[in-house]
């Protein structure tokens, strides 16, 4: 009976918390909207200049054929090197390719021209990749041109699970995973502290009810909602064409597991706070690493040995594991069990600290 | 404007910041932890992805070109493959990142000059170490035995700026504007609401302080504030990750000074929009910490977008500091070449002070 | 005292009103107030107290009329007035972080007050306000009378023509209050004007005029006495020991607008100037001859705004709701120690409390009161000493204890985003009641404390009484056979209080053990004992008479106040217990 009146309770105040429901609804699917079309590793309109000294057809043809594509667009033709680096430097331009006077002169000849190519190298992520653009559009005009050039071996790259290798998919699955963690970790977090400055708790106190009741009081309304949003995010996978190549009820199952271990950093975050400010405040300087070492920002696999060591620590990176997992590769619980597990066991050790943080609070 | 009175708004919001173990926690740790994930997990170097290999020669040949990936450090040979069948389970489990298979013949084809192909199979799911380890693999296998051969165009490539193209100098600089837009404005909006809360602003109201000498007294000491994690993050990234400096420090310093005040400004509009710290919270958090990471331009170049979010991104003022840093610390720029961005910033500022202080009338209601 | 020419009116408000939205908070407010006054504002909550004040503050826009402060209009020349004026708004407006010192000197600055004036009047005012000890502790942890004399200070350090108090003494204890009112008269006798608001009818009584304002309007300006005056001939009481029945009586008399249940006498008024009925006379005879009695300031609130819903509360029938079977020592405390490292919260208190008892704990600001009850209640682990509560040895059997207890904090704990009716449904599923126990207790509950009809209403746009009134309802539904009260009437108008007190005494009739701490000291006639804490020790436990007859000298006239202050301020404040 006391169990079932914390819960009703809970759940009318869930319901009845119009900011917190409009918070949760926007994370899960404005913000998965919105980061999914604007955020992205493959470039695309990357700034580029000529500095075309031949002004030949043949240069043209050249320019033709590096911009016709999405890879860059065309910011202009500079006047001459001056102007060039003066666009690089104030950042008009990130890349700047030189064509020389003799182009078309030494291509006719069937010698080998040199085009020079000036990158703005303060994002090098954009330089890199501007470099990558033109050597493909190089190739590829040789390729049509003269006679291949032979590496001894020729790779064959086969992506799998997702063969254009589209960010997007990766980025609406990894924001439903960052939703679920914030929901997760903010919302008991906030409750329960909520409940500390307002006195109701201490008032909880001196009636009979059990702090084991109290906590899954906590937990359950948090459980169902997070486990519940993650449908409406599912028109949004559709919408962006990601395949469900495993089972839906794994995928809720596992999500439910995770949502756990997230509650049981924020009932932590609670236990050791007093006010409001300083839960959120904590909540924030907790989540943040915890959603860097996760592989969603970052490729783990690119972190020093001693970050991907720590990363094993943040669940966000099992549950990761999981939803790519699932969505992606079609795994089962036989490929995921290890993630799983992991996922139970810091559930429960958090929640084992937090009781006994509550415990030693109490009389 | 009274100095005097000013001078004590300054000194009680000194005192009390100081005594607030919580708030200053934060706000000098929080720059640096975020400074060293950043500075040592975000690089798009691959360093020891997990390769699982599958040998159908075991040939001199297929040894030297396995040898030739493990040697390498941006791969770590895992797992030896057995089968075909086997490559699915190890990339379904996610056990391994990428496999390589060597096709038997590949020995005998390559004495016989044939140019003969080997796979790599690499998991998609997560699309970045995907494109890292795929572009690497190519590298490699590309690479392998490769005799010079005559091409129809050379390229010749210069990298200004950062020619070593170390991600950290880029990320660094960056990172500036983004720490001095996710804290400044939350420290302030909490700062202003907090007395809005405990009832502490009616008496401000009933003194003869004006709107403007209060903002202008809660700006200094969270501006200070600011600067100093600007100072901290600066030093660190000079010092500890040798980022290199080529421009002038005043200038940044300036600019700088720019930034933090229009930050500030931000969180001090925010204050007058909202009455509690959780509202006031969520709101700083929508308007400056996510577009902070994400619209800046820091990991996600702008240029990028689709318009109109392009356009969303220049409502804020981080992407027009993360180009002036950027500038400065690794360009050597001047105020000859940015000025349109400081003229944008120095804009802001006086456009979000204004709002703020019409916002911010000395009546309850 | 009233302004005698155009120079001295300090305040002058004609026709001023104020709405929020649809709601029209003060409507006509005209006032003047001359130089040198102590004027008192009195009301219940929502009167709109709070809000004249702040048009007269000029911190709010009245919508309506206008108001000229020390000669300035509020609404065009706002800043001339902000600058003249002191302001202390309701609650606590101290910096937390800062100490009593910095705190001072930051009031002193914002006002332009030069260093050598400074100096001097800063020597002053903490001598006055006995903060001299203080100076360099952090505001945060004062007591709330501490607290309340510095934010008196920092308002008094420019000396302001004009003084605006909201609530001067909420939650500060009678000592501290009276260093207050000590500091207000000698900067009145300097010529200050001082306007007040406040819920404590005697500290009205010291006002030099009062305002009535009831519903957003002005009822009545005019001094205490002339204000009583209007009650004059309508107020009687009963003296008896079968209150019960007096209520009963009272309750179905029309003519009574009003009733106090003392703790050995009956206090009502009557709507009829000409004196009370013959056939009312006749009923109460027999219980006790009703006699005339000397109105106070509530009477004389209650005769302008007596209306239907004020009325006494009709009767609920306790027999049918009496609490299992009460042990008839309800609470028996032996040697309670609390200690929080070298500091004593609570030092050796033993006491015995019978069922149907009602005793109110007085004692200054950090006398040790609520971390006792705290004890009491199991929310606090005492460091020595033992306590049965209801029978059960509290150190063992904490988890049965809590269920045959009620609490009602001072912060009237629920939940605000809940409606009456599911706060209700809540606690009581809390203690384990539930299908047609529930509905019984909260059927049982509801017209007892008089919350009828607002099932659906959210409890966060409740006022302040009707929240009281609900925490209690929550406190009481599984019928425990002890309640604890902490400051439950702190912030509550003086007519909720009132009936709140009425529904005390009924459930102590019922044979609950009722044990209530409070820094009204006009309460204590509610009690039939009364304990003072002072310093972390019971100095004092008996009946008021008891206590009036152990001082030295003894003074049966003695009001609470003073037998109060009496065993405080004597020396051997530690001597034993009476009664």
């Amino acid at each position: 009976m006391r169990l079932s009146s914390l819960l009703i309770k809970e759940l009318i105040q869930f319901f009845r918390d119009r900011v917190m429901l409009l918070l949760i609804l926007w994370l899960y699917t404005v913000e998965v909207v919105i980061c999914a079309y604007a955020l992205g590793l493959d470039l695309r309109h990357l700034p580029l200049a000529v500095l075309d000294h031949d002004r030949s057809a043949h240069s043209r043809l050249l320019v033709d054929a590096l911009t016709s594509g999405e890879a860059f667009s065309l910011t202009g033709y500079p006047q001459d090197m001056r102007q060039a680096e003066r666009w690089l430097q104030d950042g008009r331009t990130r890349a700047v390719l030189v064509i020389p006077r003799d182009f078309a002169e030494v291509l006719i000849r069937d010698e080998t021209p040199t085009l020079q190519l000036l990158l703005d190298g303060s994002d090098a992520n954009t330089a890199a990749t501007a470099r990558n653009y033109i050597l493909r559009g190089l190739s590829s005009l040789q390729a049509g041109a003269g006679p291949q050039p032979s590496p001894a071996i020729r790779p064959v790259i086969r992506i799998w699970y997702n063969p254009d290798l589209t960010y997007t998919r990766f980025m609406v699955l990894s924001m439903i995973a960052l939703a679920a963690l914030m929901v997760g970790v903010i919302h008991p977090a906030a409750t329960i502290v909520r409940e500390k400055e307002l006195g109701t708790l201490e008032q909880l106190q001196v009636t009979p009810v059990r702090i084991s009741e109290l906590f899954v009081a906590k937990t359950v309304p948090t459980l169902v909602m997070g486990t519940l949003s993650v449908f409406p995010s599912l028109l949004i996978v559709r919408w962006f064409d990601v395949p469900l190549r495993g089972s839906l009820t794994l995928f809720v199952l596992l999500t439910a597991l995770f949502l756990l271990s997230a509650i049981a950093i924020g009932v932590l975050v609670a236990a050791v706070c007093r006010t409001l400010q300083q839960a959120l405040l904590l909540a924030f300087f907790g989540l943040f690493p915890m959603m860097f070492l996760s592989g969603t920002l970052a490729p783990i696999a690119s972190m020093p040995a001693i970050l991907q060591q720590l990363s094993l620590l943040s669940p966000l990176r099992y549950y990761m594991d999981v939803i790519l997992g699932i969505f992606l590769k079609g795994n089962g619980i036989a490929d995921l069990w290890p993630q799983a597990l992991a996922l139970a066991g810091i559930g429960t050790l958090l929640f084992a600290i937090a009781a006994a943080v509550f415990r030693h609070q109490q009389p | 404007m009274n100095a005097r009175r000013i001078r004590a708004v300054i000194g009680k919001e000194t005192r009390e910041i100081l005594r607030d173990p919580i708030t200053l926690g934060v706000a000098l740790l929080m720059p640096l932890v975020m400074l060293f994930l950043f500075g040592y997990a975000i690089s798009l170097d691959l360093r020891r992805a997990s390769l699982g290999v599958l040998d159908e020669d075991h040939s001199p040949a297929s040894r030297a070109l396995i040898e030739h990936f493990s040697a390498n450090e941006s791969f770590h040979l895992s797992r030896s493959l057995g089968s075909v069948r086997e490559i699915e389970q190890v990339l379904q489990r996610g056990q391994v990142d990428l496999v390589l298979v060597v096709p038997a013949g590949l020995n005998d084809s390559l004495l016989r000059r044939e140019q003969p192909q080997v796979q790599v199979v690499v998991d998609g799911t997560y699309s970045t170490t995907a494109l890292l380890a795929a572009g690497y693999a190519e590298a490699l296998v590309a690479s392998f035995g490769t005799k010079p051969s005559r091409a129809t165009l050379r390229l010749e490539t210069r990298v200004w700026y950062n020619p070593s193209l170390r991600s950290v100098n880029y990320i660094v600089p960056g990172l500036y504007a983004v720490i001095l837009l996710a804290f400044p404005p939350l420290l302030t909006a909490l700062g202003v609401v907090r007395e809005k809360e405990t009832g502490t602003i009616q008496c401000i109201f009933a003194s003869p302080l004006t709107s403007s000498e209060f903002i202008f007294g809660k700006l200094v000491p969270y501006s200070l504030i600011a600067l100093l994690q600007m100072l901290i993050v600066v030093s660190f990234g000079y010092f500890w990750f040798g980022v290199p400096f080529q421009g002038s420090f005043l200038f940044l310093l300036a600019a700088g000074l720019v930034y933090v005040l229009c930050t500030v400004g931000i969180g001090l509009l925010v204050s007058t929009l909202t009455r509690t710290q959780l509202t006031a919270m969520l709101l700083a958090l929508i308007v400056t910490l996510m577009p902070s990471f994400l619209f800046s331009g820091l990991l996600f170049p702008i240029f990028t977008m689709p318009a109109l979010l392009q356009l969303y991104a220049a409502i804020f003022p981080g992407v027009y500091f993360v180009e002036i840093s950027r500038g400065i610390v690794l360009k050597g720029t001047g105020i000859d070449m940015v000025w349109f961005q400081v003229a944008v910033l120095a804009l802001y500022t006086l456009a979000v002070f204004i709002l703020a202080s019409r916002r911010l009338k000395k009546k309850v209601a | 005292m009233a302004p005698q020419d155009h120079e001295d009116r300090i305040i002058k408000a004609q026709g001023l009103g104020r709405r929020f939205g649809r709601h029209e908070a003060l409507a006509g407010i005209d006032l003047q107030v001359g130089r040198g006054e102590i004027f008192g504002i009195l009301g219940p909550d929502g009167a709109g107290k709070t809000t004249l004040m702040q048009l007269l503050a000029a911190i709010l826009d009245p919508t309506a009329g206008q108001c000229r402060v020390l000669g300035f209009d509020t609404l065009r020349e706002s800043s001339q007035v902000t600058d003249r004026i002191g302001y202390m708004s309701q609650g606590f407006t101290l910096y937390d972080r800062l100490s009593v010192e910095e705190n001072l000197a930051f009031s002193a600055r914002i006002r332009g007050v030069s260093d050598a004036d400074y100096r001097q009047r800063r020597q002053r005012l903490l001598q006055m306000a006995g903060l001299q000890d203080a100076v360099n502790r952090e505001a945060r942890v004062l007591s709330g009378g501490m607290r309340k004399k510095l934010s008196l200070c920092t308002n008094l350090i420019h000396e302001p023509e004009l003084l605006l108090l909201d609530e001067l003494s909420l939650g500060v204890d009678p000592v501290s209050r009276q260093e207050l009112w000590k500091m207000l008269r000698t900067f009145r006798d300097s010529g200050m004007t001082i306007v007040l608001t406040t819920p404590y009818m005697d500290e009205a009584q010291a006002c030099d005029r009062l305002a009535f304002l009831y519903r957003g309007r002005l009822l009545a300006v005019d001094s205490p006495a002339a204000l009583k005056d209007r009650a004059r001939g309508r107020v009687y009481e009963v003296v008896t020991a079968r209150l019960e029945e007096v209520q009963e009586i009272l309750a179905a008399s029309p003519e009574v607008i009003s009733g106090q249940w003392l703790a050995d006498r009956y206090r009502f008024q009557i709507d009829n100037a000409q004196g009370i009925s013959g056939s009312l006379r006749m009923k109460l005879e027999y219980l006790g001859a009703p006699s005339p009695a000397m109105p106070d300031l509530e009477n004389a609130f209650v005769q302008l705004t007596a209306q239907p819903a004020d009325r006494l509360a009709t009767t609920v029938s306790l027999r049918s709701a009496a609490t299992p079977a009460a042990p008839a020592t309800a609470i028996a405390a032996t040697d309670i120690s609390v200690r929080f490292g070298d500091f004593s919260a609570v030092n050796q208190v033993s006491f015995r409390i019978a069922a149907g008892e009602v005793v109110g704990w007085l004692g200054p600001n950090g006398a040790g009161k609520t971390t006792l009850i705290r004890v009491l209640c199991g929310l606090q682990r005492p460091s020595a000493g033992e306590a049965r509560i209801a029978g059960l040895p509290l150190a063992s059997s904490s988890t049965q204890i809590k269920a045959r207890i009620g609490y009602m904090s001072q912060r009237f704990s629920l939940y605000p985003d809940l409606s009456v009716i599911e706060n209700l449904r809540f606690f009581a599923g809390m203690y384990g009641l539930s299908g047609q126990h529930r509905r019984d207790a909260i059927r049982w509950v509801k017209p007892l404390v008089g919350i009828d009809g607002l099932d659906g209403n959210r409890t966060q746009a409740l006022s302040g009484a009707l929240r009281q009134r609900l925490a209690l309802a929550c406190a009481i539904m599984h019928r425990p056979s002890v309640l604890f009260l902490d400051e439950p009437t702190s912030g509550v108008d003086p007519l909720a209080r009132r009936r709140f007190w009425q529904l005390i005494q009924r459930l102590a009739r019922s044979g609950m053990a009722i044990l209530v701490t409070t820094h009204y000291l006009e309460e204590a006639c509610y009690c039939h004992r009364l304990g003072l804490m002072h310093n972390s020790r019971l100095v004092a436990l008996g009946t008021l008479a008891e206590l009036r007859s152990a001082l030295q000298p003894s003074d049966p006239g003695a009001s609470v106040e003073a037998v109060f202050m009496a065993y405080i301020t004597r020396p051997s404040a530690a001597a034993g217990v009476v009664g």
